[in-house]
Formats: structure tokens, C-alpha cells, sequence
């Protein structure tokens, strides 16, 4: 997938980094350098297709994780390989309607968020994601990665014994990041997909 | 799969026929699509991003997010599309209701026909495309509102960014207008140093008043040095509203609808008229 032609320039601009040129100079030349880089159409539907995948894996680990019924084992590694999903940093800001129509957003980092989801007040809890996700096109960032947005839609219920006590549908929005990262087995850089900041805000539903 | 297959093309015949009468007949969804989960197939329809906006607007992909196909456009013209992009609940755009407005209407067909005759698409990257974030801070320990105007920038080869372009905000009205006292610096005090400049200086409430003819505040670099000097504490980002200046004549304002209708997510609140250019626009919002 990843063009072969661009090794060299990658070579270079691995070198340009290491070297002792003064900040401008560096920057100016990396600048050039992450202009260059590109990923073809065809890669980037490649892309998307593996973001399908990247969210699917991500909806999985939330339903894993926030199962009272599975082992706390497989919920804890469930955690963990989630995280692994996410840039370093990755934040959750969550949106509440408040009684009286306000909206109040809340922000948390992406570990906080999973562990709280593990251990939230139900006796058990279900997740259910809906068969719909909507990834926009990717889209280059000064920086030289690729950008992108995926909405997906989850129901929760919670329930205390056999009563649901809590109901909830929200529509996340995750930032999606495509970056050339060193691959430490192949010694080469290659392009990475990684999952970043998201937005959940509760939404307005009939209850099913 | 073939299952799966079917589910898919029995949804779109429900969509295609929910959203051919909603749009003749502005009529409740509820009872059209007969479904065992209504929130499924209303999140399908709803215009979830606002990339997915532009996207239905120039008629370039259907509601799964797949490109426009020949079998789509048979059954939904782009004038259709575009209806479904105006939030249907407007009260001027309601002939029933009291608040009905002819003017609005006429201006709303009068686009639409336009946007159609002259096959306008609004061009993802534009720098004509106004977001303006309603943000949260807080200014010396107090909440307060304040709007953020961010627009595209094009880096380089196809990088895109967005940049902070202007502020509003009741805080950035720093001066009280007053045409009680006429304020001035005399005509003869450069002969005493501007002795008078320290009582100026003092008006603390008016000091525009003793500015150039020429001047015009601007607010972003006092956002910037309230944000630098501690005075403003960024909290979050409220609401999002678009202000697309890209239509030649025009201003759509594109805004997310939540709530439980196909009719929702990101769509047009307003039209109206628009001959300013970019710069010409954001000074305009802050007057």
C-alpha cells in the first residue's frame, strides 16, 4: 500500500530530524518533506475501509467492557487493548442535557473514561451499537497526517436487578488520525490508523 | 449477507418514501417507517456531521454515505435533497402556523431555484465557510459566552487547517459610548509635551474616543492578551453554528437539530442575502 518511491524521502527526512541544521532550517525543509508525502486515492479508501474495522474493534471492547457479566479479566483486557486504539493524550468530552435544556460538557482522558465504565453503579449493563457509521473523507493536516471524523451511535441501559434504571442514546464523534509511525519489527516507517479525541452528546430519541 | 442485502435496499424504499411525503407534505415520520427500532433508521437519515451536509448539498453521496448513484437520483432529485437540508420545522416556513413568512419562503424557493439552474456545490475547503463556536470561559472567576469565528485554510499542497479568524463577545465591548462630552486631545498640546495624554489615558471608560477616525477594534488580539494575561480561562465549546458566505449572493447558517425526527443533525436554520466578502462579514457580526 505504502508507495515505495516514497521510502527515500522518508529516509531524508528521518535524516533531516537527526541532523544539527538550525530549528528554521529544519522546519522549513520538513515542512517540504510532510508536504510531499502523500497517500493516493486508493490508499485512502484502503484507510477508510480499516477505520470501519478500527471502530468496530473499538464498539466491541465498550460492550466487553462494560459487561458485568464477563469475567473482570477479559473486561480488564478489554481495557487495555481499547486504549492501544487511541493517540497518546486522546480526551472524551461528554455532553449532558440538563433538566432545564442547558447543556453541560464534561471532559475526561480516554483512560478515566474506560475505567469509569467499567465500574459504573448497575448490576448490569447493555450496549448496543447500531448498524450505522458515517466516516467523512480524510483529509491532510499541515502536519503531514490524515484526518478524518466517524460517527457511530450506542444505546445504554443500565439496570438494578432486573429494572432498567438508566437509559441513554448517544451519538460519538471520533476524530480519526492516519500517521506514519516506526514500525519496530520492519524497521521502516508505515502508516498507522489511530483513534483520537471524541464527542459524545446525548441524543434526543424514542425509547425503544 | 443476503438478508443483511435486503434489510438495506427495504430501508431505503422506507427513507425514499418517508422523505417524499415529509417533503410534500411536511407530515409525521412515526407512522410511515414501521420499525421495531425508528432510532436506527432516523440516525441514517439525520445529517450526522457537517461534512455529511456539504456532501448531500452537492449531491454527492446518498444517506448511507455512498456516492450519488443513477438509481438514487431517479428517486431523489437534488431539489428534494436540498429540501430535506432546511430544518422543516421553521415556523416561517410553516403555512399553517401564524408566524408563516411569504418573505423567508420566497427567498428559501428563490435559493433553492438558483442553487439547482446554476448547479452550485459549496467547496468542502472554503475559506467561506464561517464556524462560529459559542464558547464557555471564564473572564476574572466569572462564566461567560463569548463566539470564536474559525475558518479554513488551505497550507501548502491540500493541507487544510482551521484558523481562529475573530472573536465577539459583550466583554470585548470595552468602551461605553457617550455622546454627552465631546473627548479630545487639544489642538495645541504637542507645545506642552501632551501633558493632556495622562488625562486621557485616565478616561479609562472612553478611550476610543480619543482614537483615529480610522480605528477599528480589534477583538481577537484582545482575546489573545486576556487569554495570555490570565483573564480568560477557555472552558468548552457550547454549540456550533456554520455561516456559509461560498454561494455567491448568499448566506446559508447551518446549525445541529437534536431530536428524534429524520428531519435532524446538521441543517439550515436561515438564508438570507449576502454580497460581503469575508472580512466585510466577520466585521459586520461584531458590530
Amino acid at each position: 500500500m505504502f508507495k515505495k518511491s516514497l521510502l527515500p524521502l522518508i529516509a531524508m527526512f528521518l535524516s533531516l530530524l537527526g541532523s544539527g541544521q538550525t530549528k528554521t532550517a529544519v522546519t522549513s525543509k520538513e515542512a517540504k518533506i510532510v508536504d510531499e508525502i502523500n497517500l493516493s486515492e486508493q490508499d485512502i479508501q484502503v484507510f477508510k475501509e480499516q477505520t470501519k474495522q478500527k471502530v468496530d474493534e473499538f464498539q466491541q471492547y465498550i460492550v466487553t467492557l462494560g459487561s458485568k457479566d464477563e469475567p473482570a479479566e477479559k473486561r480488564n483486557m478489554a481495557e487495555k487493548e481499547a486504549l492501544k486504539l487511541f493517540y497518546k493524550g486522546a480526551q472524551m468530552e461528554i455532553s449532558m442535557i440538563m433538566p432545564d435544556g442547558i447543556v453541560q460538557k464534561v471532559n475526561r482522558s480516554m483512560e478515566k473514561y474506560l475505567a469509569r465504565l467499567k465500574s459504573l453503579p448497575f448490576t448490569k449493563v447493555v450496549i448496543k451499537f447500531y448498524d450505522i457509521a458515517y466516516i467523512r473523507d480524510f483529509t491532510k493536516g499541515p502536519d503531514g497526517k490524515y484526518y478524518s471524523t466517524a460517527t457511530i451511535i450506542q444505546e445504554f441501559t443500565g439496570f438494578k436487578d432486573d429494572n432498567i434504571v438508566y437509559t441513554d442514546v448517544t451519538k460519538k464523534d471520533i476524530e480519526i488520525i492516519i500517521d506514519l509511525v516506526e514500525d519496530k519489527f520492519f524497521k521502516e516507517k508505515r502508516w498507522k490508523i489511530f483513534l483520537g479525541d471524541i464527542k459524545a452528546s446525548e441524543t434526543k430519541t424514542t425509547n425503544t | 449477507m443476503v438478508g443483511k442485502s435486503f434489510c438495506k435496499r427495504l430501508l431505503s424504499a422506507l427513507i425514499f418514501g418517508w422523505l417524499g411525503i415529509l417533503i410534500n407534505n411536511n407530515c409525521d415520520s412515526q407512522t410511515i417507517v414501521n420499525s421495531q427500532n425508528p432510532n436506527e433508521k432516523i440516525f441514517l437519515v439525520r445529517t450526522k456531521q457537517f461534512n455529511e451536509f456539504i456532501d448531500r448539498f452537492n449531491y454527492k453521496t446518498n444517506f448511507n454515505g455512498n456516492p450519488v448513484d443513477s438509481v438514487f437520483k431517479s428517486k431523489m432529485t437534488r431539489e428534494k435533497i436540498i429540501n430535506s437540508l432546511f430544518d422543516l420545522k421553521d415556523f416561517r416556513a410553516d403555512l399553517s402556523g401564524k408566524n408563516w413568512s411569504k418573505n423567508y419562503t420566497d427567498l428559501k424557493t428563490e435559493f433553492i431555484n438558483e442553487v439547482l439552474h446554476k448547479n452550485i456545490l459549496i467547496f468542502k475547503y472554503s475559506d467561506k465557510i464561517i464556524a462560529e463556536a459559542i464558547s464557555r470561559i471564564i473572564y476574572k472567576g466569572t462564566p461567560a459566552r463569548i463566539s470564536i469565528f474559525l475558518t479554513q485554510e488551505i497550507v501548502g499542497n491540500g493541507m487544510v487547517k482551521w484558523v481562529i479568524s475573530s472573536v465577539k463577545g459583550d466583554l470585548f465591548n470595552l468602551f461605553k459610548p457617550d455622546t454627552a462630552y465631546i473627548r479630545f486631545i487639544p489642538p495645541s498640546s504637542n507645545e506642552t509635551d501632551f501633558i493632556n495624554l495622562k488625562r486621557a489615558l485616565e478616561d479609562v471608560d472612553h478611550l476610543q474616543e480619543y482614537s483615529s477616525k480610522d480605528y477599528y477594534p480589534d477583538y481577537l488580539s484582545v482575546f489573545f492578551y486576556m487569554v495570555k494575561s490570565g483573564f480568560i480561562k477557555f472552558d468548552y465549546v457550547e454549540e456550533v453554528l456554520y455561516h456559509i458566505i461560498d454561494i455567491p449572493g448568499w448566506c446559508i447558517k447551518v446549525k445541529e437539530f437534536n431530536r428524534n425526527e429524520m428531519n435532524s443533525g446538521w441543517l439550515i436554520y436561515d438564508v438570507s442575502r449576502n454580497f460581503s466578502d469575508k472580512i466585510s462579514y466577520l466585521k459586520a457580526l461584531n458590530k
